[in-house]
């Protein structure tokens, strides 16, 4: 389903990614792994085209970065779901606003939006949280939403940048194991992190990163 | 249809939200609208005016002896066509007799034995002009014919009043264009503030596949509202000075101001539209390059 081809890119200040070859199957779950600078993040800006490769292609569906228009970047992002560390939840808006977000965007009605922002807090089990605002949430409750925020549009990729960088471990493997249920339904999933005790014997494929470089 | 709801929730709750800096960029819109609607106002009485005056613009034409009434009649006709020309008058040789006597109390005939008066026409000009008046080219092309005998006209009281009228219309477009662009660049920068506050909408917006004028909509609607409440102000700040200025300028000149309400708040609500559209879209279309 994703295909990154031969790929590329380097920064003016230095730093990038080179000859990066990688496929991503549907339902497939993958973990990134490489110490901080190693290019684990690039890859994800080049795949949700935050980035272009400078040589090489990177296809999404239909869709590939050589012949891409800007203005339907968008529509290649409605398929992907993206989850950072520092959550970035919006601050002025409540846990259900900050769900419902995706939905406004691709133009549900507010009875749908009601339905599958309630259905989706039941799912990541916040419950009687909908009116909170994030700083009234836990790291752990945080980072769920932002799962909830992803999942709700039904995307068929899953980005993870260093998702459980501010979660206790308990926390963390509640959400890896959130991912495998993901994984399971169908959808992708790509989680970049340093912390390779998280993920090992858990029978995931894993992508080394070193230097810009893929280490198989 | 959903989306145009989250868009205009937005755009209101982006005003209400920054109510502090929204009053500079609806301050500084309604003063351009005050200056705009000054103008438009001194404008139509200009225009008025203007038309006024060239109601009583002529040109005499008088034909040299022999020619025939008949003649005149053509020459007249061909004369219609020429650009600016609103209407003819002839004055045939006993009209000129009646104007001598009723100008001198004497009759010609009885003193000379003949009339001596000349046919002649009187040539009114268009009024409506949308610009200055150049009445040159007339007297050029009416001279061309050779049974014209003398041409008489105002020619430098009109060009001076013309002149006059241009530069006025120069000026008016000047104040009003530079108005135009301060206030664009005021409310640029008071949606840049919005804009900042709210990168971070921005970039999830962006990451959840949100469109550039999904991103755009409420910060323009949002400058487009600054722009109305602007130019509401400005209406009713025009109305209540014009209420009060009329009785006082009428006691001192005589002169009745005229203005059409209508068309004033129509273009006062057009500026506003479009100063707030400019400002707001020149803001977010920088930020999302």
């Amino acid at each position: 389903m994703i295909n990154i081809d031969n790929v590329s890119y380097s920064y003016s200040k230095g730093g990038g990614v080179s000859n990066i070859n990688l496929n991503i199957d549907d339902g497939e779950f993958i973990f990134m792994i490489g110490p901080t600078g190693s290019g684990k993040t690039t890859i994800l800006r080049l795949i949700y085209m935050d980035l272009f490769p400078k040589a090489g292609t990177v296809s999404i569906d239909k869709y590939d970065s050589q012949t891409i228009k800007r203005r339907k970047i968008p529509y290649v992002r409605r398929k992907i779901g993206v989850i950072f560390q520092n959550y970035h939840l919006l601050e002025d808006r409540n846990l259900f606003e900050n769900i419902a977000l995706p939905l406004h965007v691709l133009g549900y009605d507010k009875d749908e939006i009601i339905d599958l922002v309630n259905e989706s807090i039941d799912e990541i089990g916040l419950n009687g949280k909908e009116s909170h605002y994030p700083y009234e949430l836990s790291g752990g409750e945080q980072q769920r939403a932002c799962v909830a925020r992803a999942l709700i549009k039904d995307p068929d990729i899953i980005l993870a940048d260093e998702p459980t960088g501010n979660l206790d471990p308990v926390a963390s493997f509640e959400l890896i194991k959130l991912f495998e249920e993901i994984s399971k339904q169908g959808t992708s999933v790509l989680m970049a992190s340093h912390n390779y005790n998280l993920i090992k014997g858990r029978g995931h494929r894993i992508v080394e990163m070193q230097n810009g470089s893929i280490r198989q | 249809m959903n989306k145009l709801v989250f868009i205009f929730a937005e755009g209101f709750k982006n005003v209400w939200r920054h109510k502090s800096s929204a009053v500079s960029s609806i301050f500084s819109i309604y003063l351009t609208l005050v200056v705009s609607g000054s103008l438009l106002i001194v404008s139509q009485n200009t225009s008025k005016l203007i038309e006024y005056l060239r109601d009583k613009y002529k040109i005499e034409v008088f034909f040299k002896d022999g020619v025939t009434d008949k003649r005149v009649s053509e020459l007249v006709n061909d004369f219609k066509l020429i650009n600016g020309v609103r209407s003819i008058t002839i004055i045939s040789k006993n009209d000129a007799e009646k104007i001598f006597k009723s100008q001198f109390g004497d009759d010609i005939l009885s003193l000379l034995g003949y009339n001596p008066l000349p046919i002649s026409c009187v040539i009114n000009l268009k009024n409506d002009w949308p610009a200055k008046l150049d009445i040159k080219p007339i007297i050029s092309d009416i001279k061309k014919y050779r049974e014209v005998d003398e041409v008489n006209h105002q020619g430098k009281l009109i060009s001076r009043i013309e002149n006059y009228y241009d530069k006025f219309l120069k000026v008016m477009v000047a104040v009003v264009s530079i108005t135009f662009i301060i206030a664009i660049f005021i409310i640029s920068n008071t949606v840049r503030l919005t804009i900042f506050s709210k990168k971070e909408l921005i970039k999830s917006l962006q990451l959840i596949g949100a469109t550039k004028w999904f991103i755009k909509g409420p910060f323009i609607l949002e400058g487009i509202i600054h722009g109305v409440i602007a130019s509401i102000l400005a209406v009713y700040s025009l109305v209540a000075l014009l209420r009060f200025s009329k009785y006082l300028i009428y006691d001192l000149t005589k002169f009745g101001i005229l203005y059409d309400q209508i068309l004033t708040v129509q273009v006062l609500l057009a500026i506003s539209i479009l100063v707030g559209f400019i400002g707001s879209n020149r803001a977010i279309s920088r930020f999302l390059k």
